[in-house]
């Protein structure tokens, strides 16, 4: 868990229990590993499509692990085959495991039928980045966009996933939507399976 | 006392092949494992209304050959480990053991950063690991 902050304040150093350490990351030294993988990426490409390319794909990797790491640490799990069962595994253990909560939200899109979004206030990995006015659209959460790419793939929803600012009133800085679309096969087995 | 274990993946590609006597012919060994997996497909795709529930990971007796008895599990992301092994009498828990054990070194072996998912695992401390993994399981079903 990245940024896990409330610590119990011992009165005495020798009332801490000898445990075997946090399981948890601290937040600068996350924040500043990503800053440097993003101003690696940005020096390798020319535009910033490739750039969201390319921190997609580290998610990605990302993803595909955690994935493993549940799996095995959830004894009893049962296997996903719902959209809305692999949905809400993303939306609750996953952002757990790795943000400490669960995220904000999670909706289904109006338009298309093969829509959903899951919606976070604040992503953890924007915290302490701005984008400069010149790189127009691009948002870091693509990183985490990969992340739920990654989950959605090694279970068998392969699905396109991508990172918005969706501006919203009285608030100063946007929300952050990830929009997940899921492929054609994943609606017809769906379908099938009865949905 | 395990002779093989196989761990293949989830397009049926072989990520990780160990047998571990030298008496029997490997190549033995690994047609053992590739006819297993059709085993294992099979109890995947017709659920027996009777049996365990469904996505349960720990599929069981595979089935017996000659000498042999074929344990498989299944993982949620179809990733499976097969067991080959040559004792009459093991006891089920000791291969749930065994194999939960075995899920934890290849979750460790994957999260390794420079493995290739889809590529066969090359990682030494992996091997190392399995094979304490499974010569405890000798020792735990022989005594």
């Amino acid at each position: 868990m990245i940024g896990v902050g409330k610590i119990k304040q011992y009165s005495n150093v020798l009332d801490k229990p000898l445990n075997k350490g946090k399981q948890e990351v601290s937040l600068s030294a996350f924040a500043f590993l990503f800053s440097e993988l993003v101003q690696y990426n940005q020096t390798q490409v020319d535009n910033i499509a490739e750039l969201e390319r390319r921190l997609e794909d580290a998610g990605y990797a990302v993803g595909a692990r955690v994935l493993e790491l549940l799996c095995h640490r959830e004894r009893g799990n049962r296997r996903e085959t719902r959209l809305l069962g692999i949905l809400s595994f993303v939306h609750s253990t996953v952002w757990k495991i790795l943000f400490g909560k669960v995220a904000d939200s999670l909706e289904k899109g109006t338009e298309h039928e093969d829509e959903y979004m899951i919606s976070e206030k604040e992503l953890l990995v924007n915290r302490f980045i701005s984008i400069p006015k010149d790189m127009g659209t691009f948002n870091c959460g693509a990183f985490v966009a990969g992340i739920v790419r990654g989950v959605l793939d090694g279970s068998g929803f392969p699905a396109v996933v991508t990172a918005h600012f969706v501006p919203m009133e009285g608030q100063q800085r946007p929300r952050t939507t990830i929009l997940i679309k899921f492929a054609e096969e994943v609606l017809r087995r769906e379908a099938r399976l009865g949905g | 006392m395990i002779v093989c274990v196989a761990i293949v993946g989830h397009q049926n590609n072989p990520l990780y092949i160990q047998s571990f006597t030298d008496g029997d012919d490997a190549l033995k060994l690994h047609h053992v494992v590739h006819c297993s997996l059709d085993v294992v497909d099979e109890r995947v795709n017709n659920p027996k209304k009777s049996g365990p529930m469904l996505n349960e990971t720990y599929l069981g007796l595979l089935y017996p050959t000659e000498n042999y008895k074929v344990y498989g599990y299944l993982t949620n992301t179809k990733v499976k480990f097969i067991s080959v092994t040559t004792d009459l009498d093991v006891k089920d828990a000791d291969v749930r053991n065994f194999f939960r054990k075995f899920h934890a070194a290849y979750v460790d072996a994957v999260s390794n950063p420079f493995h290739v998912p889809g590529k066969k695992i090359t990682s030494k401390t992996f091997a190392e690991r399995i094979s304490t993994i499974v010569k405890a399981f000798g020792l735990s079903s022989a005594g």
